[in-house]
């Protein structure tokens, strides 16, 4: 285990702090444990499995197994007799007491589709639901399943996007569409194509990009109760924006908001996957109000694998032009997104169009992005979304374009990264590059990953005939969103702020509510730890309350590496407000005035008189029942804020790796990875140290072995178990050295940017530039993930074995 | 078809305390340990003995709990993960989980701390690429292994590490 995290340059300017006191920063930069911890550790969690009212009925669904087919007939006669079943849904129920799902993130220009609960007439994905039944246990709804005949006539079905988009393909969404393509938007800038065809050279290539799974260890889950008489439909689910999941059930059962109340406490991860309301969700709450019993429903593996949303299929066209001196003039991408067969919650992937061309100043470039219809499971956000994408093509790309030149990688990506005094930069699809030292982070990496010796040992064959690589690939990320006026002009259905209410109680505690779900990202305590240096109190005294709308003000959620960007603002706002008061009110009790008070960990002190002070419960109580304050102020002690930060923060870096391929098979190893990142002002190292690394894992699984396969002929999903599916292991985990700088970020309080994300962006491009690297000699190019030993040696035999 | 009437009446040792409960047959037990012993610290992943999310100790092996039959347990000892904690706090091996970050969502923690139960309590030594190895029965989406890794291999402790 040689990895480290260091810290190479810049550091947060205390002076700037928006903090309580000069030296307040005691929580923010150290690396606190967790407070989620002391529950998780013991099996304390509870996630939405965990509760089990009395009365409770469980759902299981009958799902499409073909991949398109029509639905000719049900019959569930036999499935109602049998004892413990208690309700049944067909598809008509879903028809007549739901509307279809609604979407929180459209496609821009795109029509709506008829995505109902229960498929409606026609089945376009393996795994669609169909039939649901609620019975008092899972495993008698599971034999009410088997009772239940369902007449398909299999329709012929497009599984492949290429075949999906030619022209005269079988059209999937005939009522709405007129081909495959859901919606096309353009992002431009300049002549980019003019400048390609002045280039001195032009590199073209397609990337396809796999389609994989988020796969959280907890699956999907709901807990729906309805209470007919009040009118209240009470939701337990495991999802990322419990607040989004309230308006879209309102939207979808044509009830108000204010009849629904959603929570999600511990969520057993989320990736993106998790956004949104299901047509399951519907399902269990249909249930729920049709029998009055509190009805759950868990998925289990083999349905997550085909009905929990995929991510990242595309195919990226990609084209770099630049003149002989290695200076880029144009880059275009012309790309597809897979959709699946309906439009999820979040839809497909926009971040490719805001990030195509990367960290290098470019002034004239042209994106396409064009959305498509299959018949697979709908895409979804997953973590990176569209940036690990187009990340991988263009950083294959320069490596290429730097063979063709004869230009070293490393100095062709210096010759055109924006430099410090280029940012803030709006790139051609009107991003704003907040600030960082990108040649930085590449200069970094080089070194950390013996660039320069690894150069100097031409051929780089080890004694055991293995040949050494070296690959790099540099990204930026978009954390946060960029402003509520971006998000309307995309239609989107929620804001760039975040909202969060601080509240004093009479043990002399502050709560923290937000509808902020707990997926392991840690935001109970990063939240605890900014509060705690706003107030200037002990962190122990701040408990966060997290994913329940009942108690939190109308909020965004946990995705988009948004979180801190944007709840950290709210934090020091609510939290100004919460501690004027206090000093006033203390204040008024000690005779004196508040500018002679400061909070000191449980105690509110006078500054010049060290034994003159009084606890914080004493004025929180005071403040509470109204008694003992002063005349002109209203009782209650709590503040509501709603920080919108004005632009996106973009995190950036560099990645590097390290590999040893053997010729004869195409079997590659990871000598070392380092990733070279920065996040801004950091809020916790630890914390930012296991975001990165699990992001980097999950995209070392999508470069190496992560692929869900479809039959060609049948489209049938070939390893919808995880005995076929791959996910690293913890002995697939190669070697890994971090490293990062630290350059505050002007568009966010504190200047933290976001980094949840930021670990799947570089790796496929790193790890494939490298295998080519070390296999220079034999002159490949690998274009498709996943990278595996098989893709190697094919590309070394292109005619196949002999 | 099998029934939910069909049962059969088991006596479990579970985390020291007798217990007799009637379990359908065909329930796993990692079912059988969360609805009908109230154990929610046993997670279910997979249900194909793939993610170890259920692993528990019976009669002191590591076992994934989804690949047995509640009526399995039938005059076995079983330890969960709410056994784990010491005079009402985190015992050694929680508090290497907490203090190297091994832990992010939570939901595979109760599994790789009951393998680490179990690979304390075998005696061996490893080297850290066995370790590994060993740890690979249970998966984690969030960490990439690098915080249960460090966190189990300071519990096993120097003596039980080899050199590899």
């Amino acid at each position: 285990m040689s990895d480290h995290v260091r810290n190479e340059s810049g550091q947060a300017d205390a002076a700037q702090a928006p903090v309580a006191d000069q030296d307040a920063r005691r929580h923010i930069g150290h690396a606190v444990p967790r407070m989620e911890d002391l529950r998780l550790l013991r099996g304390d969690g509870r996630y939405v499995d965990d509760d089990q009212p009395s009365r409770m009925l469980e759902m299981a669904v009958a799902r499409c197994p073909f991949p398109h087919a029509r639905i000719v007939s049900i019959d569930v006669s036999e499935a109602l007799q049998l004892p413990g079943v208690r309700h049944i849904l067909r598809p008509e129920d879903v028809a007549r007491d739901a509307k279809p799902l609604t979407v929180l993130r459209p496609v821009p220009g795109a029509p709506a589709l008829p995505y109902y609960a229960l498929a409606q007439g026609r089945a376009l994905h393996e795994g669609q639901p169909v039939v649901s039944v609620a019975a008092s246990t899972r495993a008698i709804a599971e034999d009410a399943i088997e009772l239940i005949h369902i007449e398909y006539e299999p329709l012929p079905c497009i599984t492949d996007t290429a075949r999906a988009i030619e022209p005269g393909a079988p059209v999937l969404h005939p009522d709405v569409l007129a081909s495959n393509f859901l919606a096309e938007n353009v992002d431009q800038a300049g002549q980019a194509h003019q400048k390609l065809q002045e280039a001195d050279i032009v590199l073209r290539q397609r990337f396809r990009l796999n389609r994989v799974t988020p796969l959280p260890m907890e699956t999907r889950g709901i807990l729906a109760s309805w209470r007919s008489g009040a009118r209240m439909l009470t939701v337990r689910m495991s999802t990322q924006t419990p607040h989004l999941v309230r308006k879209q059930l309102a939207e979808i059962l044509g009830i108000e908001e204010s009849c629904i109340e959603v929570s999600a406490s511990d969520v057993g991860g989320g990736f993106g996957m998790k956004l949104g309301v299901y047509p399951e969700d519907v399902l269990a709450a249909l249930h729920a109000m049709a029998t009055r019993q509190p009805v759950k429903w868990i998925e289990d593996r083999l349905e997550h694998f085909r009905a929990a949303t995929h991510g990242r299929e595309s195919l990226h066209d990609y084209q770099i032009g630049a003149t002989k001196d290695g200076r880029i003039v144009s880059m275009v991408d012309d790309y597809v997104t897979d959709l699946g067969g309906w439009n999820s919650s979040f839809g497909s992937s926009q971040l490719s169009s805001v990030t195509f061309t990367g960290p290098y100043k470019v002034r004239d470039a042209y994106v396409r992005r064009r959305v498509a219809i299959t018949n697979k499971t709908p895409i979804g956000a997953y973590r990176g979304y569209g940036q690990p994408e187009v990340n991988f093509a263009r950083e294959v790309l320069m490596d290429r374009l730097a063979r063709k030149l004869g230009i070293d990688p490393l100095e062709l990506r210096r010759r055109n990264m924006l430099r410090p005094q280029d940012l803030p930069w709006t790139t051609p699809s009107g991003a704003v590059y907040d600030s960082g030292d990108y040649p930085l982070s590449l200069d970094m990496a080089a070194r950390a990953i013996g660039y320069e010796a690894h150069r100097a040992e031409a051929g780089g064959m080890r004694a055991d005939g293995r040949l050494a690589g070296i690959g790099f690939s540099a990204f930026v990320e978009r954390t946060g969103y960029a402003s509520a006026r971006f998000l309307m002009k995309r239609g989107s259905q929620f804001g760039a702020h975040e909202s969060l209410v601080l509240r004093a109680n009479r043990s002399g505690f502050i709560d923290i509510y937000t509808g902020v779900s707990s997926i392991g990202q840690s935001a109970e305590t990063a939240m605890a730890q900014v509060c705690a240096d706003v107030l200037g109190v002990d962190m122990d005294i701040v408990r966060v309350h997290s994913g329940d709308t009942a108690s939190s003000p109308l909020n965004t959620g946990a995705f988009a590496s948004r979180t801190m960007i944007a709840a950290a603002g709210a934090i020091q706002e609510a939290g100004a407000a919460l501690r004027g008061k206090i000093l006033r009110i203390a204040a008024h009790a000690l005779e004196c005035a508040a500018q002679e008070l400061m909070l000191d960990g449980r105690m509110v002190r006078h500054r010049g008189e060290p034994g003159r002070g009084m606890p914080l419960s004493q004025v929180f109580n005071r403040a509470i029942v109204g008694q003992g304050i002063p005349a002109d102020e209203s009782p209650g002690l709590e503040a509501v804020a709603h920080y919108e930060p004005p632009e996106a923060a973009f995190a950036f870096g560099t990645a590097a790796a390290k590999v040893l391929v053997d010729p004869a098979t195409g079997e590659f190893h990871i000598e070392n990875f380092v990733l070279v990142h920065d996040c801004g002002t950091v809020i916790n190292p630890m914390l930012v140290e296991g975001q990165v690394r699990g992001a980097l894992m999950q995209g070392f699984g999508a470069a190496l072995g992560e692929e869900l396969l479809y039959d060609e002929q049948t489209g049938q999903m070939l390893n919808g178990t995880m005995m076929d599916y791959f996910a690293p292991t913890a002995a697939d985990a190669p070697p890994v050295t971090l490293l990062h700088t630290e350059i505050p970020s002007p568009a966010t309080p504190f200047g933290v940017r976001g980094v949840g994300e930021v670990g799947t962006i570089a790796p496929a491009a790193a790890l494939t530039n490298a295998v080519c690297d070390a296999l220079a000699g034999f002159g490949i190019e690998l274009s498709a993930l996943p990278i595996t030993p098989e893709a190697v040696w094919r590309a070394m035999h292109p005619a196949g074995p002999e | 078809m099998l029934k939910e009437t069909n049962v059969v009446e088991i006596q479990v040792n579970i985390n020291g305390a007798d217990v007799a409960e009637a379990a359908p047959v065909r329930m796993h037990a990692a079912d059988f340990l969360r609805r009908k012993c109230g154990l929610t610290g046993v997670h279910i992943g997979c249900e194909h003995g793939v993610c170890g999310m259920c692993t528990i100790l019976v009669d002191g092996e590591a076992v994934k709990s989804c690949l047995m039959l509640a009526v399995q347990l039938d005059d076995c000892a079983v330890r969960t993960v709410e056994s784990l904690e010491e005079d009402g706090g985190l015992n050694a091996l929680q508090k290497a989980f907490r203090e190297h970050h091994g832990l992010q969502c939570g939901f595979c923690t109760p599994g790789f701390l009951m393998l680490a139960t179990h690979l304390k309590d075998s005696g061996r030594r490893y080297t850290l690429a066995q370790l590994r190895e060993e740890m690979s029965g249970v998966m984690c989406r969030c960490t990439g292994y690098e915080g249960p890794l460090r966190a189990v291999a300071q519990y096993l402790g120097d003596q039980m590490i080899a050199e590899a």
